[in-house]
């Protein structure tokens, strides 16, 4: 039976959400490490793409960058959330951060970036103590427009890290998530991940803004008891996106 | 994943229920919805995250299963579960799965009429007046909230655990692009009124699917970031179809669902759009009130007319038939040609085959599920229609001549030149128009 048309036009205009996955893969993130962040990603991508079903505002692509001794794109191109499947990293050689920022800044310059978009999505995980210079190519990428409009989050993997890089990225000691153990692991990427859908279509808006930081932004929060239910509450006012930007700076 | 709550797991209720949980259904801003059985029953528990389990919230909850549901159409708090003080939950009813969200209608994954489009907006509409009606506000009117049976335009209603007595203390500030104003720019908190402009937004993203502060303005910011929101939904806001000042008219390319709707529907519903995000931005006092939004959605029910060409559903507008302007098929671009029009009062229904009047058409209930009259063929001789009374309610023909003769139920008058119906409160009468 042909079709009738219903209504005309199409769905709800949405805009790209770009997500990066930027991991290290340098010798010290060898075995568990990294098995454990192969592990988590992938079975956090499910409730990404449930996520976006659910997002009229966004259509969200994800890529993944690795760097170790050098730095390379995985996905060559952004993916649409649905048709991204993870692939397995192994660890080895050093830890060439500069580089995956480089690589970064190429991709967030327009083109190839669309000049609309929601604020990309960086999610760095990482043991820190990069081998290279990356302070230049960081200044690089926080100075693109799209570098200063993005969420950036990082994962701090193992009880050994070294946050100091990390905090650099963020520019805020609150979006180092520590994940000591491979739960926490889970916990985190899970809640990194919902950065995704808290920037493009935000959440009812809960009226405990008074509440502890800890308790409606961090992940630790609500972690304890339950059983680890990660937070998707994460406060809208409370996504930084850097000091340099004033409540009239749309552009 | 680990949840909050283990399947499997018996939960007593403060009213002495059991209930066993079985599946996790999905997580939100507050806490996680279970489903859970008791005995042969299946209910939805929703149970909050510990930092949102506050005294509050759970007063809230015991108050709203202490008065019950306003109606069927709520997924209604009836039952609560407490463990301790920060770690409780509600039993509500379970969603039944035809019922599908705005997002499906947003993403074109659920594809109504636009007869069941009107039939939802009216039914949610008139479900959160009575929300009003007995004093509480919704305070997080959104898409996430309720859901509309594509087929037949019925909703329901859910999380309604923010719900309370109007401008008492809240635990929700809203949704962003929802929210009002002036609870954007931090001046004021949810309330009635506020409802009233989170209602209007939903209603446009329904009937547009577009935003209705989302023009040029919105096409011409890169970064759609908090600040950018902030201007536009806060700070800035302009509508897009702003007589006064078009600079944030949908742009072709960018919104063209707002342009490509916004000619279908009559004047009278776009008249209520403008009321809304013109002076509603500005004076939450003055914004488009339940009512006035029901009388629409009750006009646009019982004025659709189907293309004799294509057969799409077109809307009948009385001010461009008044002004002698053809109906054109938004499909295929022919002349669609408009029924006989039974005016009564304010509300046109159009006399199409299998025409129907409902309760509210005739005496202003708000009842659009009554039926109290139908368009019938005379058995005697087929070139004559009437209406028949449905009613409980004796009728008056009053022919052209002004003879009256009683139309009692079970009836039907005859539809005529200059013929008249007096239905009690209101008189019909048979118009050609357009």
């Amino acid at each position: 039976m042909k079709k009738i048309l219903v209504r005309p036009g199409g769905a709800l205009a949405s805009r790209p959400l770009h997500f990066f996955w930027i991991v290290d893969c340098s010798g010290s993130m060898f075995g568990e490490k990294i098995g454990a962040v192969n592990h988590a990603i992938q079975s956090v991508i499910p409730e990404m793409v449930s996520a976006a079903e659910n997002n009229p505002n966004a259509q969200l692509l994800v890529q993944t960058l690795k760097f170790s001794t050098g730095a390379s794109w995985i996905t060559t191109a952004p993916v649409a959330v649905e048709d991204f499947a993870w692939e397995d990293l192994i660890a080895g050689g050093v830890t060439d951060l500069g580089k995956a920022f480089e690589l970064l800044t190429a991709q967030l310059t327009i083109p190839p970036m669309t000049d609309r978009a929601l604020p990309p999505v960086l999610v760095l995980l990482s043991d820190g103590q990069p081998t290279d210079n990356y302070k230049k190519s960081l200044d690089a990428l926080k100075n693109l427009p799209w570098g200063k409009k993005a969420v950036k989050i990082a994962i701090s993997i193992g009880q050994d890290a070294d946050d100091t890089v990390l905090k650099e990225f963020t520019d805020n000691s609150e979006l180092v998530l520590q994940a000591n153990n491979p739960e926490a692991l889970i916990r985190m990427i899970k809640w990194a991940s919902t950065a995704a859908s808290a920037v493009s279509a935000p959440a009812s808006r809960p009226a405990e803004i008074d509440a502890p930081k800890g308790a409606t932004f961090a992940p630790d929060g609500v972690s304890s008891g339950g059983g680890g239910g990660a937070p998707l509450v994460i406060d809208i006012d409370n996504i930084p996106s850097g000091d340099d930007i004033s409540g009239g700076d749309v552009w | 994943m680990d949840g909050l709550l283990k399947s499997g797991e018996f939960l007593k209720s403060e009213s002495g229920n059991d209930y066993l949980v079985m599946d996790f259904l999905g997580a939100g801003g507050q806490g996680e919805v279970y489903s859970v059985t008791k005995g042969t029953s299946k209910y939805a528990l929703k149970w909050y995250f510990k930092h949102m389990a506050t005294k509050e919230q759970k007063e809230i909850i015991e108050n709203l299963v202490k008065e019950g549901a306003p109606d069927d159409t709520f997924l209604w708090p009836q039952d609560m579960i407490v463990q301790s003080s920060d770690s409780f939950g509600y039993i509500m009813p379970l969603r039944p799965s035809e019922y599908k969200s705005i997002v499906d209608i947003m993403k074109r994954r659920a594809e109504p009429t636009f007869d069941a489009l009107s039939k939802a907006a009216y039914n949610l509409t008139l479900g959160y007046r009575k929300l009003h009606v007995m004093g509480y506000s919704y305070r997080d009117i959104s898409f996430g909230n309720l859901f509309i049976n594509p087929k037949t335009g019925d909703v329901l209603i859910c999380d309604n655990d923010n719900v309370a007595a109007n401008l008492s203390p809240t635990t929700v500030y809203g949704t962003p692009r929802f929210m009002a104003p002036e609870i954007v720019v931090g001046k004021d908190k949810p309330s009635r009124n506020t409802d009233l402009f989170s209602l209007a937004v939903l209603l446009f993203y329904m009937f547009m699917l577009n935003h209705p502060l989302e023009g040029a303005l919105e096409a011409k910011i890169k970064c759609m970031d908090i600040p950018a929101m902030s201007q536009l939904y806060g700070t800035k806001p302009l509508f897009i179809f702003d007589e006064n000042d078009k600079s944030n008219f949908p742009l072709k390319g960018y919104q063209d669902n707002a342009l490509t709707y916004w000619e279908l529907y009559p004047q009278k519903l776009k008249d209520l759009f403008k009321r809304s995000f013109t002076i509603g931005l500005r004076e939450p006092a003055r914004r488009v009130t339940e009512n006035e939004w029901l009388d629409a959605f009750a006009n646009l029910m019982t004025g659709i007319v189907k293309c004799g060409s294509c057969g799409v559903e077109v809307f009948f507008d009385e001010d461009k038939a008044s002004a002698g302007e053809a109906h054109t098929c938004w499909h295929c671009k022919k002349v669609v040609s408009i029924p006989l029009i039974l005016h009564i009062g304010k509300n046109n229904v159009l006399l199409n085959a299998g025409a129907r009047l409902f309760s509210h058409d005739l005496n202003k209930d708000y009842d659009m599920e009554t039926v109290v009259g139908s368009l019938i063929q005379n058995p005697n001789n087929p070139n004559l229609w009437g209406i028949r009374n449905e009613s409980n309610e004796n009728w008056t023909y009053i022919k052209a001549d002004g003879t009256q003769i009683p139309v009692s139920p079970g009836r039907s008058a005859t539809i005529a030149k200059d013929s008249k119906i007096n239905f009690g409160q209101l008189v019909g009468t048979f118009e050609k128009l357009g």
